[in-house]
């Protein structure tokens, strides 16, 4: 009976620990993009996985990375433990509880710490700073597994070895270094495992145009995780399971005598060498590769998946750039990057209210239209609402731009729906999905009540979010990213997005229906701007020129979805469902009733921040 | 036993403020079983590790085979020291071990082979070639350790504590192969013990040390029978080492009772230290003793009894293969041949201060 509770109470722990991540490599072979829906086996995600440039890029600096930063460490860490051993007892023990720290300091303070290190002394955050910042946390680990060794170690050994004729290298090499060798190899290992796994550290300290594995995931997340992004992680997954495996099991004492001849025996030399120079073989490859008819670097920060990648393929070769491409997957994110300076980039793509605050605080240069000819193709009517933000049209070049509206469910809804009340209807109860960010939140509010949705009237304000204090029992969820999921599984019947989503919604469940209510609401534009301190400009106006093009344009609609400004590229739209699609371009009359958020001010931001903490959106997901 | 093969001369060490030797002078003979005795901390390691060349003297020359060898890396010695822990290396084979010092000189392939034979036999371990270091017991390691410093064919073989991991049984059984090894190598042994028996057991020559100054140098039989200060005798067997005074010439008064003696030489009236071994106390019936006293404690050690017998205020320790219970009156009667004179050190530094030959 005893022995009956043990294994069900072990089995339990054992379901609790790996359920997860056993879901998560269930859904990598799934060929259903939506989560819970079995559609049969595929291998689909992982070709795509291998197929996508920007994630064999981001692996191939994950590799070099992780091995730089752990054959570093290594030796550094090694040759620590051997001067340590030969420390007083008292100092030893002082130094190692300093190097032991790092590991079980909090990973968001080492890497803010590292952060501001770096940008305190004018180092501009590169591949150099996380390298830096990788061997440091890979040091400890180094230590702890060496440090054993050489305190178990003779000191007679190395003595021995001198005095049976060997010269100081000999000894050191023939004899120091092959009797902590399993101790060094299981330091090596656990530093690897780490770099290539770490996240935080990484997203403080990596320049621009660095993307490892990890923040690539997380950039990604923006438009939902696509199913690649499983496959991605549980190749993660095994790699350090492998590796940790390696790591428990390789140097136990019953192999002790297997890994340490493993080393030095000649024929598992020869493995070792052939797969360090695989690894390099492959990177070198990937790495020539990129640089034909090179001219220059290019530094693009946009949102994720914000972008068809063959884009920046086919801009590479056209231009001869070399475009280092990385997401933010918010704009005060982005701000945050830029303002501090932390990193610079060449062309960025905020929201319309970011323009704003960063024409307001002069981060911007002016765009040099002669070089952007391609700037004719944009519409009229999309320079002039970018007006609202950008007075004079002197910073930005519409990118995409689109409606925030209300997605509902036909067969869930018989009211007609026309108005944000329908929201506030108490017969939706737990069928109401809400944005959890709070422009679009009082957006909603302040649009229902009649308001202007960049209001600053503090009464109005306290209005709007009584109502959607109000409003909270009957909402299922705030959400960011599962609106689409739970929209397209009928697991709610209504829903705020934006009308870019909606297309891409409508095609997997026909059932949903996109209205931009009768009271208005938030017409939002995304475009490029040019930061002032970027470092080529020349290329940066040659980007926008390029996205600005008809036949790339298309590209990035299709592949993105959201409604483009570019009327010569909707021209180009073979479906006329959507080319005549209301979601994607609705008539004048709804922009008309549509207005831009504007940048509200420090303080302005502050108070819609203050009222949004007691709706506490946020925290209901 | 040949000429001086080593001679360290005036070598003084000290770490930071520790004066471990102070103006060190000692030579070895080729073919000499020379054993460095003391009590831990006394520089016997240290000097050790001089000629080694582990470490470099703070002043003084270590001459080897008439070159000054002072500034000699250890690889460059033609000498091989076998340590205290036996420092194998764990993750060679027993051959290759043995193997190393003739890998690194760049010996043939056949004549390794030849030499590891050889030496595994030398120390009884045939056939061992491919086990792990660690897998042997510390007996077999310390074996091992020998036969990779003997294969070098070194003119000295330094021995540091060898024998100190050892249970009894074992140290004592490596006793006797060590002496026979050294009879079959012909090569000079410096060994370095803090164990008095095996000190007298192997060496030819046995230098007593203490506080880094030498104490003594001479045979066993000389060190034992003649220590020449209450350290050497006290460190040296067990001893009844009492104050006393030379009255004269071979008669000395000590515990308010004259005693005859065959010493010479020290005054008349001069202040002493007596040794006497307890073997040689004899015990005999109370009107037959010089002095008379009673035991006091009984123990039987296996060879001999062990007795304890207070007589004029002094707690004598006598050892005889008869027993007296205790409480039994006796008289306690010594040889003059048996009775060795001291001079009474003045203060605790001379009696550290070296006597060298």
């Amino acid at each position: 009976m005893k022995n009956i509770s043990k294994k069900i109470y072990l089995a339990l722990i054992i379901l609790f620990l790996y359920l997860p991540i056993f879901v998560l490599i269930v859904a990598s072979f799934n060929d259903s993009k939506i989560l819970g829906n079995w559609d049969g086996f595929t291998l689909n995600w992982y070709r795509e996985l291998f197929d996508n440039a920007s994630i064999m890029n981001a692996l191939k600096t994950t590799l070099i990375l992780a091995l730089l930063a752990s054959i570093i460490a290594t030796v550094l860490g090694t040759l620590a433990c051997l001067t340590i051993s030969k420390m007083k007892k008292s100092t030893r023990t002082i130094i190692m509880s300093i190097t032991n720290i790092p590991m079980l300091n909090a990973e968001i303070v080492t890497a803010l710490a590292f952060m501001l290190l770096f940008v305190g002394l004018g180092i501009s955050l590169s591949f150099s700073t996380v390298l830096i910042a990788h061997v440091t946390f890979c040091i400890p680990y180094v230590v702890l597994n060496v440090m054993p060794k050489v305190s178990q170690m003779d000191n007679n050994m190395y003595e021995a070895a001198l005095d049976l004729g060997a010269t100081p290298f000999q000894a050191f090499y023939k004899v120091t270094i092959p009797e902590i060798m399993p101790g060094v190899l299981s330091g090596f290992l656990m530093s690897f495992t780490m770099s290539l796994d770490d996240f935080i550290i990484t997203h403080f300290t990596r320049g621009s145009g660095i993307d490892t594995l990890s923040t690539k995931i997380y950039t990604s997340v923006r438009k939902g995780i696509q199913p690649e992004m499983y496959a991605l992680s549980t190749i993660l997954f095994v790699t350090v399971f492998v590796l940790l495996f390696l790591v428990n099991y390789g140097p136990s004492t019953k192999a002790k005598k297997s890994v340490t001849t493993f080393v030095f025996k000649s024929k598992m030399r020869v493995a070792m060498v052939t797969a360090v120079v695989l690894i390099f073989g492959v990177v070198g490859y990937f790495a020539l590769k990129d640089d034909k008819n090179y001219i220059g670097d290019l530094y693009v920060y946009n949102w994720g998946e914000y972008i068809d990648p063959e884009v920046i393929e086919l801009f590479e070769e056209e231009t001869g750039y070399k475009v280092h491409y990385e997401e933010f997957e918010t704009n005060e994110e982005m701000y945050a990057i830029i303002a501090k300076g932390a990193r610079s980039y060449d062309v960025i793509c905020p929201s319309d209210y970011m323009v704003e605050k960063m024409i307001q605080n002069e981060l911007l240069a002016e765009i040099d239209y002669s070089n952007v000819p391609n700037l004719q193709y944009i519409g009229e009517q999309y320079m002039t609402s970018a007006e609202g933000f950008d007075p004079g049209n002197k910073y930005c070049v519409p990118y995409t731009w689109g409606t925030v509206g209300i997605m509902y469910n036909k067969t869930m809804v018989d009211d007609e729906v026309n108005s944000w009340s329908i929201l506030f209807d108490e017969k939706y109860e737990g069928q109401i999905l809400m944005q959890a960010s709070v422009r679009d939140a009082y957006c909603v509010a302040l649009s229902y009540l009649g308001y202007s949705i960049n209001t600053l009237d503090e009464d109005e304000l306290k209005e709007a979010t009584d109502l959607l204090i109000s409003q909270k029992p009957i909402v299922q969820a705030y959400v960011i990213d599962q609106v689409r999921d739970k929209m397209i599984k009928n697991a709610a019947a209504l829903a705020v997005i934006y009308s870019g989503e909606a297309i891409y919604m409508q095609e997997e469940n026909p059932n949903l229906e996109y209205v931009v209510p009768d009271e208005g609401s938030n017409v939002w534009i995304d475009g490029w701007v040019i930061p002032k301190d970027c470092q080529n400009k020349e290329a940066a106006e040659a980007w926008i020129n390029f996205m600005c093009d008809p036949e790339i344009a298309l590209m990035n609609f299709e592949y993105i979805t959201y409604s483009t400004p570019n009327e010569a590229s909707r021209e180009l739209i073979e479906d006329e469902a959507i080319r005549n699609s209301q979601i994607a371009f609705p008539d004048d009359a709804v922009l008309s009733r549509c207005h831009v958020y504007n940048y509200l001010g420090k303080e302005g931001d502050e108070l819609y921040d203050y009222y949004w903490t007691m709706v506490g959106g946020a925290s209901s997901e | 036993m040949g000429n001086k093969l080593i001679d360290l001369q005036g070598i003084s060490k000290s770490y930071g403020k520790h004066m471990v030797l102070d103006d060190l002078n000692l030579y070895i003979r080729e073919n000499e079983f020379l054993t460095l005795l003391g009590p831990s901390g006394c520089g016997k390691t240290t000097t050790l590790r001089i000629i080694g060349g582990f470490e470099s003297p703070d002043t003084g020359r270590v001459v080897f085979d008439g070159q000054d060898i002072t500034n000699l890396p250890p690889n460059k010695r033609h000498l091989n020291t076998v340590f205290q822990k036996y420092a194998l290396f764990t993750h060679m084979t027993i051959a290759e071990n043995i193997a190393f010092g003739l890998k690194i000189k760049g010996k043939s392939k056949a004549y390794i082979d030849d030499k590891i034979k050889y030496a595994l036999k030398l120390v009884n371990l045939d056939g061992f070639e491919n086990r792990m270091a660690d897998s042997l017991s510390g007996g077999q390691q310390q074996r091992i350790a020998i036969a990779r410093a003997i294969v070098n064919e070194p003119k000295v073989l330094l021995l540091d504590e060898p024998l100190g991991a050892l249970d009894l049984k074992l140290r004592q059984d490596m006793q006797y192969e060590l002496i026979r090894l050294k009879n079959e190598l012909g090569i000079t042994f410096v060994f370095v013990t803090h164990d008095q028996e095996e000190a007298l057991t192997m060496s030819d020559t046995i230098v007593v040390m203490n506080q880094g100054y030498i104490q003594q140098v001479g045979t066993p039989e000389n060190i034992y029978n003649e220590p020449e200060n209450a350290f050497v005798a006290d460190f040296i067997g067990d001893s009844n080492i009492i104050p006393g005074t030379m009255i004269e010439d071979e008669l000395v008064e000590f515990l308010g009772t004259k005693f005859k003696c065959v010493d010479k030489g020290f005054g008349n009236n001069k202040p002493v230290d007596v040794v006497i071994r307890p073997e040689d106390v004899e015990l005999v019936t109370p009107d037959k003793g010089t002095i008379k006293g009673v035991v006091t404690h009984l123990i039987f050690k296996g060879v001999h009894y062990e007795m304890e017998v207070m007589a004029n205020g002094y707690e004598w320790l006598v050892q005889s293969t008869k027993m007296s219970p205790v409480g039994t009156e006796v008289g306690i009667k010594v040889d003059p041949f048996n009775i060795q004179i001291m001079n009474k050190p003045e203060s605790e530094d001379e009696e550290a201060v070296g006597v060298d030959e």
